[in-house]
């Protein structure tokens, strides 16, 4: 948000110019830790595994060096893994959206009309539910939304519908409104965190000046908390392509997504045959982010002082 | 970037440090206060969750101060692999059948030794004592726990007539009211075993696409594939499935939970079954813990329990009368307590298989989108 | 503190204003509701009869507590999870944040790449993740497995989330407000103790949040990466056999009401003190 600053310190104050590479070093230093465990502990194991999927797996279950595409070519010899790949974005585009929507009017609320101290109250009780077993939340989803569940009874006793329906879990349903259940909490942190430093007098200010809601909202607000929405799309879209324990389990057979094929290969020790479709899946990730890069870039909105 | 930021950052990574410090020296001390660790010593176990007792645990560390550190263990491949890269790192390793042979002995990972030095082994079968694939020149490669064959049950009231084959997962009568459990090489060995081919986890490629059309007509049925134990249960509670797949043991745990009573059987092409055993890595630092703690765990009283609290059949002889003593023979006798030899003889036993890999591609083309 | 709500805010701007609050306030309390319907059903089965955690309960009672606190293989992969997830916590939190200041405000000579190479992490499959940490430690590293390297490995999830949202609110923050105040005479200390960081503090601590969240029910990668140790989640998703009673029922509502409780007291602390008279704090809001 450039300020326009008649006079005073429109300009950075001269700095000690210190000499060349201790500087820079000292400069670097803070990001080292961080440059490690990307480089030391992401990076290196990676390429590891890279390599891996280039070799086979033999009967003692060891990786060994024959070197293959095999694995690689049964990602697209077997239709089914594209398939699934496709079927796991669709599904992660709508989860998104819906995480986008439904946080995006808490955080708001939150951030507008209610008290700072309440507001952080509010997350850490939106929160905290995450920290106990995601395993038993669904175990208790599958009570709400089984046949004879919670939700059928309500259903039933209101009169919408005559006879239980099996609609809402083991199917594509389910896994949509368990991966929403857990994800909103995420996307409501990071908007939340976005929405909070926004002015909200500039809305008033702007209908002030003629412009309806809907305007004022569209060009003041949304330009503003852009980088908040895109780093929100990115929490919540890109750990979809791993999640395998929701479809698995509220999935039904129908509904299995690309990761559980992944741990298919891992749980029996398939290495490199895991490895290849775990790649492929990341490949086709920063395909993603490839192509929507302009999207993605935060800085055009925010003027680098 | 100014020298504002560098000293704003230097000094949150020292607080940062500091509280890192307390952190983790609390850590250090709840986690000691946690151990025992007298004279006896502790050692690392990495097994399955009903190999134990607290009770049974609480009551070895006050007797003869052995603290069993316990990891666990989900699966044979799994824990395998584990094994393979920790090496000394644990002590004890639980497995199911070939597993024992075909994987950890032939990696070199375990310990052969010889079952009729413990004592308590002479509460157990005789023939536990002389299984064939655990019997090296070496000496015996663990000790035996447990066992189960892989059952069908299913609800009477709502599967008719009573089925006594692989084929009734198969029937379109019953579309979306199977549950099988989540092991994609399991349910493919299973349908293996519908077509009436033996050596399941070891099949050709002839075979293997047999077993396909057979995968392409159970999709449909399958209402979703249970992770754990409870996920069978509770569909059978609920009535949303009437056919699962599962250990002995399953009409108890569904009558206990509120549900209806349902029957269980093994289909008449066969079906495939485990047998755990307790195994001593090689290069565990406390291995020498191993044989007193089996002494003290293994024995009649404590199996007994075990049965009544999981209620699948346990290798143990004395613990048998035990129980006929306490009352439960019946259950015993239903959950084939005294046949194990003749049922385990008519299983294919679990072990890692050439087929894996083709098996896992099968099931991803057959189940996926 | 000023209070939130700005009297020019309460004044109608339009007709709508009070339709859309309430409908804001009951969207926010159907998502609570939706939110903890499934902790309700979780804490009413831990005390279910039955050992199987689900309907229909078949009777009331306090068994599963009693044989809990005797369970000392659950208690203690307890214990394990909250230290590590404090751990975690703490170190991706000062780690991101640190790395935050340098991708933002320059020193980087690729920031566009390095914020990508940031994304990466949370793009690749938790369990690709794992096996490649377990092949690495085991073979490459050659280090003992431990809670030490279930750290590590959360850390390369966690660490970039943190990284993302401190650097996403960092990026907004004017710079001209800190040089405004080094002409007014304030050291660079205190130039961000008192601008820079209550300005980024809501990224600082969602981040944080998060980092914990990430960390407590984490099992793809810790399982890959623990030693002879458990926690939480390795216990109970590994019950595949024969299934989880209803003590881990038991135990999730005691750390669930035990961290309500802790977020309760802490925020009443909290409050009082920030009414007590005093130096005005809090930020300029620019």
């Amino acid at each position: 948000m450039a300020t326009e600053i008649v006079g005073g310190a429109a300009v950075a104050p001269p700095t000690s110019v210190s000499g060349g590479r201790a500087a820079r070093l000292r400069q670097l230093a803070p990001f080292l830790p961080a440059g490690l465990i990307l480089v030391g502990l992401f990076f290196v194991p990676l390429a590891l595994m890279l390599v891996f999927s280039f070799w086979s797996t033999d009967e003692n279950l060891d990786v060994v060096p024959v070197w293959s595409l095999e694995n690689y070519a049964n990602f697209f010899d077997n239709p089914t893994y594209v398939r699934t790949l496709a079927k796991t974005m669709i599904m992660g585009a709508g989860v998104t959206l819906a995480c986008l929507v439904g946080a995006f009017a808490v955080a708001y609320f939150l951030a507008r009309y209610v008290s700072r101290r309440w507001a952080r109250l509010a997350l850490l009780v939106i929160i905290v539910p995450f920290w106990t077993s995601y395993l038993l939340r669904v175990y208790s989803w599958q009570a709400i939304l089984g046949e004879h569940g919670a939700l059928n009874e309500v259903l039933m006793a209101l009169g919408l519908i005559s006879e239980p329906s099996r609609l809402f879990v083991y199917n594509d349903v389910g896994t949509f409104i368990v991966l929403v259940y857990v994800y909103v909490p995420f996307a409501a942190l990071v908007l939340y965190a976005s929405l909070d430093r926004f002015d909200f007098t500039q809305l008033t200010a702007a209908q002030d000046l003629g412009a309806r809601p809907i305007q004022a909202f569209r060009h003041i607000l949304l330009p503003q908390i852009r980088p908040g929405i895109i780093t929100a799309c990115i929490f919540v879209f890109i750990p979809i392509l791993g999640e395998f324990l929701t479809p698995s389990m509220v999935g039904g057979a129908q509904g299995l997504l690309i990761a559980n094929l992944l741990a298919n290969f891992f749980k029996n020790a398939l290495i490199p045959e895991g490895a290849a479709v775990g790649f492929m899946i990341a490949a086709f990730v920063i395909l993603l982010l490839v192509v929507f890069r302009r999207y993605l870039r935060v800085e055009d909105v925010v003027a680098r002082a | 970037m100014t020298v504002f930021d560098q000293t704003y950052t230097r000094r949150r990574f020292l607080q940062a440090s500091g509280a890192v410090g307390v952190a983790v020296s609390f850590g250090g001390v709840t986690a000691a206060c946690n151990l025992v660790g007298g004279q006896g010593g502790t050692f690392n176990w990495m097994t399955w969750g009903d190999h134990y007792m607290p009770d049974q645990l609480k009551a070895i560390e006050d007797s003869d101060k052995i603290f069993a550190n316990i990891s666990e263990l989900s699966g044979n491949a799994e824990g395998f692999a584990k094994l393979k890269e920790v090496k000394g790192q644990l002590d004890m390793m639980s497995g199911d059948a070939l597993w024992l042979r075909d994987a950890y002995h032939k990696e070199g990972l375990i310990e052969p030794f010889d079952i009729n030095e413990l004592k308590v082994a002479s509460q157990l079968y005789p023939f536990a004592r002389q299984f064939d694939i655990w019997t090296t020149p070496e000496g015996y490669l663990g000790y035996p726990f447990g066992w189960s064959p892989i059952s069908i049950y299913y609800n009477p009231k709502f599967v008719d007539p009573a089925p006594d084959s692989w084929q009734v997962l198969l029937d379109p009568k019953y579309k979306g009211r199977v549950v099988v459990e989540n092991q994609p090489e399991e349910i493919v060995a299973d349908m293996g075993k519908a077509a009436g081919f033996d050596d399941v986890y070891n099949m050709t490629d002839d075979q293997l696409a047999t077993v396909k059309g057979y995968l392409e007509k159970l999709k449909p049925n399958v209402l979703k594939f249970a992770q754990q134990a409870t996920d069978s249960v509770n569909v059978m509670i609920s009535e949303e499935a009437y056919l699962i797949t599962g250990n002995l043991g399953n009409e108890d745990r569904v009558k206990d939970g509120g549900g209806p009573e349902i029957k269980g059987f093994i289909p008449k092409e066969g079906t495939v079954g485990w047998m755990d055993a307790e195994m001593t890595v090689k290069e565990g630092a406390n291995k020498a813990l191993i044989r007193p703690y089996l002494e003290k765990a293994n024995v009649a009283e404590y199996i007994a329990a075990n049965f009544i609290e999981h209620g699948r059949p346990l290798f143990n002889e004395a613990a048998y009368k035990v129980l006929v003593n306490q009352g439960e023979q019946e259950r015993a006798d239903r959950y084939l307590y005294n046949k194990s030899e003749e049922v385990l003889a008519a299983t294919t036993l679990k072990g890692p298989g050439t087929s894996t890999a083709k098996s896992i591609q099968l099931f991803n083309e057959v189940f996926g989108a | 503190m000023p209070s939130r709500v700005d009297p020019l805010e309460t004044m109608p701007v339009s007709r709508y204003a009070g339709a859309v609050r309430w409908s804001l306030r009951l969207w926010f309390g159907a998502l609570m509701v939706f939110l903890y319907l499934p902790i309700m059903f979780m804490v009413v089965f831990s005390f279910d009869e039955s050992r199987t955690p689900g309907l229909p309960i078949t009777g009331f009672t306090l068994h599963w507590y009693d044989v809990l606190l005797d369970n000392r293989v659950l208690l203690g992969a307890v214990g394990n999870s909250i230290t590590v997830a404090v751990v975690v916590a703490i170190l991706a939190t000062a780690i991101g944040t640190m790395a935050a200041f340098v991708l933002v405000r320059g020193g980087i000579r690729y920031p566009n790449a390095t914020r990508i190479a940031f994304t990466l992490p949370i793009m690749v499959p938790g369990v690709l993740i794992g096996v490649s940490l377990l092949i690495y430690f085991a073979r490459a590293a050659d280090l003992p497995l431990s809670l030490g390297t279930v750290i590590a490995g959360q850390l390369v999830v966690t660490v970039p989330f943190v990284v993302l949202i401190v650097a996403s609110r960092l990026q907004g923050v004017d710079r001209a407000l800190e040089w405004a105040a080094a002409d007014l005479g304030a050291s660079p200390r205190q130039a961000i103790r008192h601008i820079v960081l209550p300005l980024i503090a809501p990224a600082i601590l969602a981040g944080a949040l998060i980092s914990v969240t990430l960390s407590i029910d984490e099992f793809v990668i810790t399982w890959f990466t623990v030693g002879a140790q458990s926690t939480l989640p390795t216990y109970i998703y590994t019950r595949i056999k024969f299934g989880v009673t209803p003590e881990v029922n038991a135990v999730a509502t005691i750390m669930l009401v035990a961290t309500l409780l802790t977020f309760g007291i802490a925020s009443l602390i909290l409050g009082r003190a920030r009414r007590l008279p005093g130096r005005r704090r809090g930020p300029v809001r620019a």
